[in-house]
């Protein structure tokens, strides 16, 4: 664990684009406790811009209509919501213990080695970000890489180095 | 009265009232429960497992017990070795991380972790890395201190800011070892209740800029009060001590429950009132611009009253109504007017919905039962009259109101009764200085009609003399507080059936004098 209680402020106000803000509206008449859009609304910024910003979490909170500390606590407890930018593809990669015993040191050392990012990090070109997440739940085929959402499993170096040259 | 239940306590039995949570109920019988998250007025959280404790009727092993209501033939169990453990436990989880900086940190002797390690563990630390670090001496705004390394994350000043004064500027973010209590950046603190915050806190986390390195509490004498910084008279601890060569200091309030009056909190203004006890007090005995010892003063001050033609006396609504009745009696024995106008302690707009009140005087309700005329056009047309005004202890110019009398007022010869050196006191022929609310007792009515007693908490050196007393000085009969209530029982009718000394701790709400009045 880490402290994300450090935010980033872009200097810009939030607002959700046309599509996100349909979305928002949709979403919002499931709950009938409007605080419990938080979540899918980190999702929705999330989504729109790869990261949280400061300013985000404030419009969530004047428009779900609560408290900027109560999205600010969300946005922090969950790792899942990135605080700051990511590249453009974002490589999770699983630490907990099955993972770990499969040799998921390897997926991260390669990484630092072939690209030069180490988990925290973006690539200088932007192009990708590392981080280390705690269980993915797919422990029956660690070590498990989870790429721009998508799964991975029984990865190794090799395997990982062909899939990143699929992208762009 | 709730119904009483007969439980069981480590086999012991105790009758306590049915369904209040166990903290509570068995607290009334004086068995503690240690818990760090519960407050009566915050509710049960749960999150803190301190209190957990053992009901043998096949429930699970542990529950806690600020979430169990107390049920009749309930056997609790508080001293088994597996309660003992998680206690033990729960405090070497708190401990861990904690900086054990107990030396530097005001809440040393007050401070809830402290006590409980001692009574519950004892242990030495078993950790052998480094402690996480965290924010120290944060500033949250209005005034709390905040060190997330002394916090255990009860959430009490969270739930604080939710339930409370529902501006919600805290929350608990990251998780694990990382969590700690943080505003939102550029969100600070921003009510007039936070520093209610500080004194909720189980530990050394939230402390007062006002009060921090100030002293420490253990040498702080805590005496019962009531605060008068506006009509709600809400109940407050004086902590106050007299350092050695020094005079007798007040150095904070606290909040003191009375749930019929205030709850469980204070304002912050209130809190901080105490430095105008402190601060700027009329000392010297003044006879035209000389000082002079008080008995020359008061010699003065009669023989003034002797000769004036037509003697005004001012009252202040702060005043108890015992001094409010001893001024009425020499009032007339010297044939003065009397007039209780105070307009100016009345801030239209400031108060709220929940303690602050609009009207900065503690006894309002006072003068009106005791029927002294509080009108500006009285007041005024008396003082056209008058040509001598004495005033008790009344701040014409605590507001902007009264501009206009400035002129009127300057044109006459005036006598001070004052506790605080004022502008408008400065003209005065005379000045006598007298005490302030923590020097003296008394009874006051709250905006509500809630009548309360306190009592003299503050002694200083030189204790500048009562109201009350400078009146017995002045050929008034009565001699103390207690020879005030006959007088006071016969004339105001809400009041006749009132033995002060039998007022209860949350204080009596009275009859509105339009109903019919039920004797007590």
């Amino acid at each position: 664990m880490s402290d994300r209680s450090e935010l980033i402020a872009v200097g810009k106000p939030f607002s959700f684009d046309a599509e996100r803000d349909a979305e928002f509206e949709r979403l919002i008449t499931r709950y009938p406790i409007r605080e419990s859009m938080i979540m899918p609304a980190l999702w929705l910024v999330q989504e729109q811009d790869g990261w949280i910003c400061a300013e985000a979490i404030s419009y969530i909170a004047e428009r779900i209509g609560t408290y900027p500390a109560k999205v600010f606590e969300l946005a922090t407890f969950y790792t899942m919501y990135h605080l700051k930018p990511v590249g453009r593809h974002h490589i999770c990669v699983c630490r907990t213990l099955s993972c770990y015993l499969r040799d998921k040191q390897e997926i991260v050392d390669y990484l630092a080695e072939e690209i030069g990012i180490r988990p925290g990090q973006v690539s200088e070109d932007g192009k990708f970000s590392l981080e280390e997440v705690e269980c993915l739940g797919h422990c029956g085929t660690a070590p498990v890489v989870q790429l721009d959402g998508e799964f991975h499993e029984a990865m190794d170096a090799k395997k990982l180095k062909a899939l990143l040259a699929t992208l762009d | 009265m709730a119904e009483m239940v007969k439980l069981f306590v480590n086999g012991q039995e105790v009758a306590v009232e049915q369904g209040k949570n166990l903290i509570d109920a068995l607290k009334v019988v004086g068995i503690e429960i240690p818990h760090f998250c519960y407050h009566p007025a915050l509710g049960a959280d749960g999150n803190c497992r301190m209190c957990l404790v053992g009901i043998e009727d096949g429930r699970p092993p542990l529950v806690p017990a600020c979430k169990t209501p107390a049920m009749e033939g309930m056997k609790v169990l508080l001293d088994a070795e597996h309660i003992k453990k998680i206690q033990h436990d729960v405090l070497e989880l708190e401990l861990i991380n904690h900086p054990i900086d107990c030396p530097v940190c005001d809440q040393a002797g007050e401070c809830t972790l402290q006590d409980y390690y001692m009574t519950y563990s004892l242990d030495d630390s078993r950790r052998g890395v480094e402690p996480v670090k965290k924010g120290k001496r944060m500033d949250l705004g209005c005034g709390v201190v905040h060190d997330q390394e002394r916090c255990v994350l009860c959430a009490r000043c969270v739930r604080f800011t939710r339930q409370i004064t529902r501006t919600g500027e805290l929350g608990i973010v990251n998780r694990s070892d990382e969590a700690r209590v943080a505003i939102f950046p550029g969100k600070p603190l921003d009510n007039r209740y936070a520093l209610n915050i500080v004194d909720i806190c189980p530990v050394g986390a939230m402390t007062s800029s006002d009060f921090r390195f100030r002293q420490r509490v253990w040498f702080l004498k805590k005496d019962e009060g009531i605060c008068h910084g506006c009509s709600k008279g809400c109940n407050i601890y004086i902590d106050h001590h007299r350092e050695k060569y020094k005079d007798d200091m007040i150095y904070r309030f606290r909040a003191r429950t009375n749930l019929q009056v205030n709850g469980y909190f204070i304002c912050d203004e209130g809190r901080l009132s105490y430095h105008r006890e402190n601060e700027n007090r009329q000392s010297q005995t003044r006879v035209d611009g000389g000082v002079v010892g008080f008995e020359e003063g008061i010699k003065a001050f009669r023989s003034r009253l002797d000769t004036a033609r037509k003697p005004l006396m001012l009252l202040s609504a702060d005043c108890t109504l015992e001094q409010m009745w001893a001024v009425k009696r020499i009032a007339n024995l010297y044939g003065a007017g009397l007039s209780g106008y105070s307009d100016a302690s009345v801030l239209p707009g400031d108060g709220d919905d929940y303690l602050i009140q609009d009207d900065k005087a503690a006894n309002r309700k006072g003068l009106e039962l005791l029927g002294i005329d509080s009108s500006k056009e009285s007041f005024m047309a008396a003082l056209q009259d008058a040509d001598l005004l004495v005033n008790f202890n009344n701040d014409l110019f605590f507001s902007n109101i009264n501009d206009e009398l400035r002129p009127l007022l300057d044109s006459k010869e005036c006598i001070a009764v004052c506790s605080h050196a004022r502008k408008l006191f400065e003209k005065a022929a005379i000045i006598i200085p007298t005490a302030s609310y923590s020097e003296y007792g008394g009874t006051i009515v709250n905006g509500d009609g809630v009548l309360q007693l306190f009592r003299k908490a503050v002694t200083k050196n030189d204790d500048p003399h009562d109201i009350l007393e400078i009146t017995r000085l002045l050929g008034g009969a009565i001699v103390d507080a207690a020879r005030a209530w006959p007088g006071i029982r016969q004339s105001v009718a809400v009041l006749s059936a009132v033995q002060p000394e039998q007022i209860p701790a949350e204080g009596l709400k009275l009859q509105s004098s339009e109903e019919p009045h039920v004797g007590s």
